[in-house]
């Protein structure tokens, strides 16, 4: 499982070998110093993702190689916009930029939340967190999650609302707010994270319930319910192809605090 | 083989380019940036948080985030 190879790192030439310590980690050391680690995970949808943590070029580009090689199918990993060094490197490795994921910072306590829970659509009522029925809000979440796997996917979305490899996912009603009308659950938000650093983990309405305002005060309940608890921004992340993600976050005056990449390797 | 050395710490500062200043327990402070592993799972790191931080063998002032505590 051992190799070694010499290689020139800034100026100085040093031997760093790589050994994989397990099916899923691997280690380089130079001069019996740990000079860099990397890991494949598996994500909740079965895509393997990747990454690279080293003290200098030579070592990620030898765990790069090795890890690459070791390991079949397509694989991914994400890169932060503001990272470009690392960005060049996993592309001199074969992985090429798939997707771009916005991240933003909601405040809770924009008049947008006010004014909007206090002109709600027409015929819709709120059921708010902990207060859903957990057999209707499965079968909302797994019509929901229908629609999109036949319609963008859910490759497109982060990570955390991604469904399990059986199509089943954990459902927590104290972390749902729901929307109804005429007695039909039609859209979801669920407010994921630590309590002091919630995050948006979905916004969905049902396909045919869509653009009347549905979405608009389900975010406004969870804004609202988070103000309540004391806590000033939630945080969440959308795909830079979702405008109307990215309408409806500015709207209640989201601030855009950082891009990142997802990267792949498709053989 | 030395593994390499592991310091609690709180975040101090964020800096640019995903990079971050921490005041380590020792008293030292140490410009450091995220691990591969913390950024793959989408945690986000912000001031004050309690951090773990893995230090450069090359460098001390150097170190990356390995693992965020909950507060």
């Amino acid at each position: 499982m051992n190799e070694k190879v010499s290689r020139a790192d800034a100026g100085t030439a040093q031997a760093v070998t790589v050994t994989r310590v397990n099916p899923a980690h691997w280690r380089a050391t130079a001069e019996n110093l740990l000079v860099g680690q990397a890991d494949v995970s598996e994500r909740p949808d079965g895509r393997s993702f990747i990454s690279v943590d080293a003290w200098s070029d030579a070592a990620f580009d030898r765990l790069a190689d090795r890890m690459l090689a070791d390991l079949n199918g397509p694989l991914y990993t994400v890169v932060d916009d503001t990272d470009p060094a690392l960005l060049a490197k996993w592309k001199q490795h074969g992985l090429q930029p798939r997707r771009r994921e916005r991240e933003y910072r909601v405040p809770t306590s924009d008049d947008a939340v006010r004014e909007t829970l206090a002109s709600p659509p027409a015929g819709v009522t709120l059921v708010t967190f902990g207060m859903a029925d957990e057999t209707r809000l499965r079968e909302l979440d797994r019509d929901i999650r229908r629609e999109v796997d036949a319609t963008s996917g859910w490759s497109s979305m982060p990570a955390e609302v991604l469904p399990g490899p059986n199509g089943r996912a954990v459902i927590d009603p104290s972390r749902y707010a729901v929307a109804v009308r005429d007695g039909r659950y039609i859209g979801l938000v669920r407010v994921a994270g630590r309590p002091s650093q919630p995050r948006i983990g979905l916004l969905a309405v049902r396909a045919d319930e869509q653009r009347s305002g549905v979405g608009r005060i389900l975010l406004a309940l969870a804004l609202h319910a988070v103000h309540e608890r004391g806590v000033d921004a939630v945080c969440t992340e959308v795909d830079e192809t979702n405008t109307i993600a990215f309408r409806l976050l500015d709207r209640f005056g989201a601030q855009h605090t950082g891009t990142a990449w997802e990267l792949e390797r498709s053989r | 083989m030395s593994h390499g050395i592991e310091v609690k710490g709180n975040v101090v500062e964020c800096l640019r380019n995903a990079t971050f200043r921490v005041t380590l327990d020792n008293g030292h402070v140490v410009l450091a940036h995220l691990s591969g592993k913390v950024r793959k799972n989408y945690i986000k790191i912000v001031l004050e948080d309690r951090v773990l931080v893995e230090l450069s063998p090359y460098d001390l002032s150097r170190g990356r985030i390995i693992f965020r505590y909950r507060s």
